[in-house]
């Protein structure tokens, strides 16, 4: 019986997207942006975040702890007000209305969180064990261990990035001066018109998008690992 | 490949510092007592409100399920709490819309868009309290069982079993997550613009309108409020890291293996 309460309390909300279905799907620039950006900065965010985490877990370095702290203390920055100094520093640059803008600055979001859990993956699995592929060629490390390793990290990685991307309207709204439309953005202006079938579609789209990431990357994962072991026989 | 990717990381990070340190440029000469009206007042204290509410609600709710877990190793409860991580907080708020805002069962007794932002505060409990469980579960699974069976061997109380076995091994992750938290609640736009009111609107909300509404013009004051949040929060940081740095240094000589 308790499970059952804690379940209908974790699960209500999603009622929600059922109580009414949108009356049509229309593929748009707005979800290919979307699309797009959840791709690209998923790549980036498991590169740059196994990569750094992989410094930190290695270094000697003096400097270890001062980084350590500096890619912790963007996650202590209030998103929208580092973005509103973003703003004001990127606009002479030329980066306001364009991908790359928006890019960057979604990229500043997403990234703290990719370090930590691929550092802390890391440090689960053991330097001992992760040292022993320190004499493979990169890319063999990566694909023949670090990856099968680091597998569940990886989606959990793609799957908040991807979360905190399709989270984003001031970010986009305002770096992208009005002119990038994304899902997020989209939801606010139809919110506003009271245009209900479009707020339904992109209500949908925002909750498709990482399930089917997830599950989809689960799938090709898992053809990978079969590879993989296929060469042990 | 890892130093390159420090470097790029490295780049990128020191964005949001470049971003404040123009907001403190910016801020120079800037008339403060222009902050002293009373919608930046009213905004202030709904803020701090919503804010340590939600944040405290999911810290309790978030080590409790926890607990749960580590316990009674209900691994049901741990893949059920995963599902509202696949929901945007943007969606997660047009979902509470849907359900609170006419029509429905909830209708009448907690509405969206009332001045209390129960439905803000809902919103906000239900996506942060899976955030609070994987941040603390961590630190579960890596908890010595000796420390908990000592403290039953004792015969405290179940309440002085949790205080000496379990709660000087939390203090880290959920100061790590109070703080994330509260720099992520307080100061944003997307969920309280959906589910909240026109009046008292919280800083993050009244922030951006104040920037993008009249050509700019009240820029300076949304600038100097993002300013002085940011600063309250580092200070915040900071302090409560200062007070338990001795304690946390304790803890994690103690369980290294």
């Amino acid at each position: 019986m308790s499970r059952l309460l804690v379940a209908g309390l974790i699960l209500f909300p999603f009622i929600g997207l059922v109580l009414a279905f949108p009356a049509r799907f229309d593929w748009d620039e707005a979800i290919g942006n979307t699309v797009v950006y959840v791709i690209v900065l998923g790549f980036v965010n498991v590169w740059l975040g196994i990569g750094t985490a992989w410094w930190l877990m290695f270094t000697d370095s003096k400097w270890k702890t001062p980084v350590e702290w500096f890619t912790f203390l963007p996650l202590f920055i209030p998103v929208l007000a580092s973005m509103f100094g973003m703003y004001i520093a990127l606009a002479p640059l030329g980066l306001v209305g364009t991908h790359i803008g928006v890019g960057l600055v979604l990229l500043v979001t997403t990234l703290p969180y990719s370090i930590r859990l691929a550092y802390n993956a890391m440090y689960v699995i053991g330097r001992p064990l992760l040292e022993q592929t320190l004499t493979l060629a990169p890319w063999s490390r990566f694909g023949l261990v670090l990856f099968p390793l680091l597998k569940e990290t990886i989606r959990t990685i793609v799957l908040f990035s991807t979360v905190i991307v399709l989270s984003q309207f001031v970010l986009v709204q305002l770096m992208g001066a009005g002119l990038i439309p994304t899902v997020t953005t989209q939801i606010y202006q139809a919110y506003a018109g009271n245009d209900v079938s479009l707020a339904l579609q992109n209500t949908w789209v925002l909750i498709l998008v990482p399930v089917l990431l997830y599950v989809g990357l689960g799938g090709l994962f898992g053809i990978w690992i079969r590879l993989v072991k296929g060469r042990l026989q | 490949m890892s130093r390159s990717s420090l470097w790029l990381s490295l780049f990128v990070l020191a964005l949001p510092f470049t971003g404040v340190a123009f907001l403190i440029h910016e801020t120079v000469g800037f008339d403060w007592s222009e902050l002293n009206d009373a919608a930046w007042r009213a905004s202030l204290t709904v803020t701090l409100y919503v804010t340590i509410v939600s944040t405290v609600i999911s810290l309790v709710i978030g080590t409790w399920l926890a607990r749960s877990v580590y316990r009674r190793r209900s691994t049901w409860l741990a893949s059920l709490l995963r599902w509202p991580m696949f929901v945007p907080h943007v969606a997660a708020a047009y979902l509470f819309y849907v359900l609170f805002s006419g029509g429905f069962p909830f209708y009448g007794l907690v509405e969206a868009n009332e001045r209390h932002h129960l439905v803000v505060i809902l919103t906000y409990v239900w996506k942060e309290v899976p955030f609070v469980f994987l941040m603390v579960i961590g630190t579960y699974a890596q908890l010595n069982r000796g420390y908990v069976d000592m403290a039953k061997t004792l015969q405290l109380t179940p309440f002085e079993q949790f205080k000496v076995a379990e709660w000087p091994f939390l203090v880290k992750p959920l100061l790590d997550s109070f703080w994330v938290l509260v720099a992520f609640i307080s100061f944003a736009y997307e969920v309280p613009a959906l589910l909240g009111v026109t009046f008292p609107e919280l800083l993050g909300v009244l922030a951006y309108e104040r920037l993008t509404t009249g050509l700019f013009l009240n820029a300076y004051e949304s600038y100097a409020v993002a300013l002085i949040w940011t600063l309250f929060i580092f200070i915040g940081v900071i302090g409560s890291y200062a007070v338990t740095a001795k304690r946390r240094r304790r803890i994690e000589r103690g369980v290294r293996r």
